[in-house]
This record gives structure tokens, C-alpha cells and sequence, in this order.
């Protein structure tokens, strides 16, 4: 049995992505289950996508534990996650990366394609929706599916919903991804700390469930505690304000969903804290005077 | 009158929060408790807000948060005001609901609340639709739209119910303040919280927000988004005070409610008949709130009979 893991950000595709692998499988007459994880979370938050396939009937329905193969739809996801947990020995992993192989720390050296598919995503199918391109870098990679297969399962995945058109693109990326993969091996040098979070007894827990502000080991807690959550790795662009052609009429501090952007009366001046950008574009859109631009994030 | 400018700095909904980039529900509560400031205590039922604001162990809110179900917060609000009056503390209890828990599950509670004239404020966030868990129809959600509930087949191609008359229900209520609002007009926005907040009595705030991936539109555009849909009539902005109606902004010449679709997936499968149906709505809307500027061009393309043909519709698929 073949199993595959996919770590991806809501709105990228990984569910899709796994279930266009597990019918490319079965168009090469193999059996093939895929399904998804996820928490409470809005699109950008991380998601886990599975897919096994096998040349017998499946019956395990456990999450993936031990993989022989992660695809990782976004390189910013490498900060926050230990992808590689569970690895079977001889396993690899694909990453949308603009880095070379080489370049990336995955904790243990092991075989690493990489593609930069969220450039491919862009060119093609002009949003940053890198599932199908990361897919011809999976094929490429681990040769589990052929590339044919793997189109004929994207027309029909995404043909079937989307309609022929964004069908014949998506398997145009997964075509240019295959091609433009650079196969090579990580590094191995850092070492992986799970994040720390904040379990309480059942004795520590306030009547009712309420939580009142604190700190704990793990940060802090309770109202206005979010700020311990930096979203900055959800986005695929973020805004540059041009300070000279800023009017300061204050829209984007006011439009801005996120507070991203912060406002300081006393020096009359607006700053932008990236931890908390998600990119969404509002404030450049929205700009009177054209001062904001959106440029490509982890450039 | 309190302009951008004089709004606070300090952000009473923290950054961090995990809604989806270009959230207009994010938005809208963000400026709306920076014009009520500190001195207010929430009430989030279930709905997308509740979500991403308030995560084990992580809130977003610096004011006091309170979330039960989905059908009371006109109820607990009413609950919350009670008791901040017994104990002698000046603080306005404020119900945050989205269209779902106000136009269908939450109307019942609501409507309770605005009989008794509770002293509260009810804001309610319409996205069209119950986008929380997964996009289904709502009663808010409007002619043509495709939802989960009510999707796009070969027959029927999205909803074909158009969007409850929740501002007439409410005003019936014969409320001290009732008010619709929209993030893409920031003073008008400002100007309606701030008088909400200084005004006795049920006082209804009734937000347009955007939803990125129930409306399946590009993130950048939650804002103009807004804007197109004041300008074609899909969503006007208007007060009641003390039964007396008054138009507030008074867009310029009517736009095609195409121009306004045509920015949002849900609505790209429209044939050019339900498109027609839709602005036969949209013009009786608009000649209903903007009277004196006389009927727009974009209106006389039908003929004045095709305004039944939606009853007749009706009445075909669900009997007399």
C-alpha cells in the first residue's frame, strides 16, 4: 500500500488534490480511498488531505500515519508543522518551494522534489490554487501514477465540477509542474520542537467555561489573546504602502479585517504588522491614491 | 458626528483572529467595536464569528464575550442587559448574530426582544446564506444564488426565493432605531453605530458582509463589492427612527444589477431571464426607496406584467 499525506492551507485544493491522486490510481486499475482533516478553520488555515493506494481492496480507515510520501502545498507550513512525522524509511517529499532541495531544512535528510508551483498556479490558472501543479510534481517524483493518468483524473475531478475549461488549465499546470521538478535530498540539521500549547486540568478550568485573560508557559490566554497566532504564512501576497504617495485618509486602517495595518496617532502614522497579513489585497484595492501594491510574500 | 479620523487606535478585536482573508464579517465587527468601545459586553451565537474569534484558549475580543446557542441572542442579550442594570453598571449588552440566526432560527427570540423594547443592541451580519457550515440556503439569500441547498442542476438553477423583507419585519416592531449598513460607505457606517449607541431602547444595526468563499469572489474586492451592490439597489442604505423612514445614501444613477452578479461565482450561472426577474426586484425595491428619482433606465427593459411572474413561479411549485 501506497499512502500519502498532504499538508495544505484551506482554499488551496489539497482535499481535491487527494482525491484527483486516488482517481488517477483507479483509472490505472489500482483501488485508491482519499479524504480530508480539518479543524473549525476559514480558508489559509492548515489542512491535512490523505490518500492510500493499493493494487487490493483498502480497508484501513485511520488517518495517514505513517507515510510513504508528503506533499507539502505550501513551503510556510515547514515553519509551523513537523511534516515529515511518521515517515516511512525511503519515503520522500514534495514541496511547493521556490528553494532548491538543498536548500531545505525538513530535521532528517530524505529524497525532496520540489516545484514552485504556486508560480505555476499563477501563470496558469492566474489564482494561487496550487493543488493540480503539485500533483505533476508527484508524479514526477515518486512514479507511483504516470503523468497521463494524472491528467485524465484532473479532467475528470475537476471537469465534472468546474467545467472543461478550468479542467484542460489544471491539467496544463500539472503538465508544467512535472516538467519544471527538481529532484534532490534535504538537509537535516534542525530540530523539530512541537508547539507548545496550553492544556489545562480540569481543576485549573473556570466555572462555566469561562476564560479570563492570562499567561501561561504557552502564551497567552483568554480575551484578546489572539495575537499569539500569527497568521502571516497564509499569504501568497502582501501589501507595500509607498509612504510618499500615502494621503493618509486612513481607509486601509479602517477596511483592513485582519489589523494588519496599525494606526499611531501620537507620531500621525500608519505601520503594517505582517505577522497578521493574510494578504487578502482589500487595502490595495481600496487605496484612493494607488499607494499600496500587493508584491509576492516570502519572495 | 465622528469621522475615520477620531475612531480609536486600540483594536477591541484583536488581530490573530482565523477568519478567511478579506472577511467582511471581520470588518464590519471590528469598526463596529471601535465605535462602541469599551464599555460593551458581546453576545456571538453560532455562526462564523463565534468561529474565529474565539478559539480554545484564544479570544479576539478585549470586551466581555458570551456564546450560547443559535436561537437566543435576542434572549440573552435581554439576559445580559438585565443583570448589568441590577448591578448599577452602565455597559450596552450587544448580540452579534449572522442572517441565519436572525432571519430564520434567531427571528423568534429577536422578535421578543424588539416587542419588549429591551434596552440592547442587535447587530445582525448578513452574508446571504449560513456560510459557517458550509454555505446553505438562509432565508437572506438572495434570487439566483447558488448555496449547497440550492444548487445549480439542469431544472432549477439556484434559489428561487427572493430575499426576506427582514428590514420591514423588524420596523413593524415599531423600534426605537433600525438601520442597514455597509462596510463600503465608512462614514455613513460610523454615523449609524454611533447613534445606535446613544439611543434607549432595541436598536437594530443590519450589516451587508461579504463572504469570500460563499459568494466565490476574489478577496480584494469584499469592499467594492459593497459598493456595486448600493449602486445597482440590491442593498440600500437607510435608517427607521421611531417609525419615521429616512434614505441615507443616495446612489447616483442605477446600475445593472449585472454589473454586480457578474463579480461573484455564486451568481455567474444566471440565464439572462433570472437575470431580468432579479432586476424586475431590484427596480421595485429601488422605486420604493428612492421615489423621487423616478423610475432608472435599467427598469423599463421588462414590461410592468413580468413582475407576477415570480408569484406565479411560486405557486407552480409549492401549490396555491
Amino acid at each position: 500500500m501506497f499512502e500519502v499525506r498532504f499538508h495544505g492551507r484551506g482554499g488551496q485544493g489539497a482535499v481535491m488534490a487527494a482525491e484527483a491522486l486516488a482517481e488517477a490510481a483507479v483509472i490505472e486499475g489500482n483501488y485508491a480511498v482519499a479524504f480530508p482533516f480539518f479543524g473549525a478553520e476559514r480558508r489559509g488555515a492548515p489542512v491535512l488531505a490523505f490518500t492510500r493506494i493499493d493494487s487490493k481492496k483498502i480497508y484501513s480507515k485511520t488517518q495517514v500515519y505513517s507515510p510513504d510520501c508528503v506533499v507539502v502545498l505550501d513551503d510556510s507550513l515547514l515553519d509551523t508543522i513537523d511534516v515529515v512525522a511518521g515517515l516511512k524509511p525511503g519515503g520522500s517529499v514534495v514541496i511547493n518551494s521556490r528553494d532548491k532541495p538543498e536548500d531545505i531544512d525538513l530535521g532528517i535528510s530524505v529524497k525532496t522534489a520540489v516545484v514552485d508551483a504556486t508560480s505555476v498556479a499563477l501563470e496558469i490558472l492566474k489564482a494561487p490554487i496550487t493543488n493540480t501543479a503539485i500533483l505533476g510534481a508527484f508524479a514526477r517524483a515518486t512514479g507511483v501514477i504516470k503523468l497521463e493518468s494524472l491528467e485524465e483524473a484532473i479532467k475528470r475531478r475537476f471537469g465534472e465540477k468546474l467545467g472543461e475549461k478550468v479542467a484542460e488549465r489544471n491539467s496544463l499546470a500539472a503538465r508544467t509542474a512535472y516538467g519544471r521538478t527538481v529532484i534532490g535530498t534535504s538537509k537535516g540539521i534542525k530540530k523539530l520542537e512541537s508547539k507548545k500549547q496550553w492544556l489545562p486540568k480540569y481543576q485549573e478550568l473556570p466555572a462555566g467555561g469561562s476564560l479570563i485573560e492570562g499567561k501561561t508557559e504557552a502564551g497567552l490566554i483568554g480575551p484578546g489573546s489572539f495575537i499569539e497566532n500569527k497568521v502571516s504564512g497564509w499569504a501568497t501576497f502582501r501589501p507595500l504602502r509607498d509612504r510618499e504617495k500615502c494621503t493618509m485618509c486612513l481607509l486601509c486602517w479602517f477596511y483592513c479585517p485582519e489589523g494588519t495595518i496599525v494606526r499611531i496617532s501620537d507620531r500621525g502614522d500608519l505601520m503594517t504588522n505582517y505577522d497578521y497579513c493574510k494578504g487578502c489585497g482589500v487595502c490595495a484595492n481600496e487605496c484612493p491614491v494607488d499607494a499600496i501594491k500587493m508584491v509576492r510574500a516570502r519572495a | 458626528m465622528i469621522t475615520i479620523k477620531e475612531l480609536p487606535d486600540e483594536n477591541l478585536f484583536t488581530a490573530g483572529h482565523t477568519a478567511c482573508p478579506g472577511c467582511g464579517v471581520a470588518m464590519s465587527i471590528r469598526n463596529a467595536i471601535r465605535v462602541l468601545g469599551k464599555d460593551t459586553s458581546v453576545y456571538v451565537p453560532a455562526s462564523c464569528a463565534v468561529v474565529f474569534g474565539t478559539t480554545f484558549p484564544y479570544g479576539a475580543w478585549k470586551v466581555p464575550f458570551f456564546h450560547t446557542a443559535f436561537e437566543n441572542t435576542g434572549a440573552c442579550i435581554t439576559g445580559m442587559q438585565a443583570a448589568f442594570e441590577k448591578k448599577g453598571k452602565k455597559v450596552t449588552a450587544v448580540g452579534f448574530a449572522g442572517d441565519g440566526g436572525t432571519y430564520d432560527i434567531g427571528l423568534q427570540s429577536m422578535s421578543g426582544a424588539a416587542e419588549r423594547n429591551e434596552d440592547v443592541i442587535y447587530i445582525c451580519l448578513d452574508n446571504e446564506a449560513y456560510m459557517n457550515t458550509g454555505i446553505q440556503r438562509s432565508g437572506g439569500t438572495p434570487f439566483g444564488a447558488w448555496t449547497t441547498t440550492t444548487p445549480v442542476g439542469t431544472k432549477v438553477q439556484g434559489n428561487r426565493r427572493f430575499k426576506k423583507n427582514l428590514g420591514e419585519i423588524v420596523a413593524a416592531h415599531e423600534i426605537p432605531y433600525y438601520a442597514t449598513l455597509s462596510i463600503g460607505h465608512p462614514l455613513d457606517f460610523i454615523r449609524k453605530v454611533e447613534k445606535a449607541k446613544n439611543i434607549k431602547g432595541f436598536r437594530f444595526l443590519h450589516m451587508f458582509t461579504p463572504c469570500i468563499p460563499g459568494w466565490k469572489m476574489d478577496p480584494a474586492k469584499t469592499v467594492e463589492v459593497t459598493k456595486r451592490a448600493v449602486e445597482s439597489g440590491m442593498w440600500t442604505l437607510y435608517e427607521v427612527e421611531n417609525g419615521e423612514k429616512k434614505i441615507t445614501f443616495k446612489p447616483g444613477k442605477m446600475k445593472s444589477v449585472r454589473d454586480y452578479l457578474m463579480m461573484q461565482g455564486r451568481f455567474r450561472h444566471m440565464s439572462d431571464e433570472d437575470i431580468k426577474k432579479l432586476q424586475m426586484w431590484v427596480c421595485k425595491k429601488w422605486n420604493l426607496h428612492y421615489k423621487e428619482k423616478g423610475a432608472p433606465e435599467v427598469c423599463e427593459i421588462v414590461p410592468p406584467e413580468e413582475h407576477h411572474a415570480v408569484t406565479e413561479e411560486h405557486r407552480e411549485m409549492h401549490g396555491p
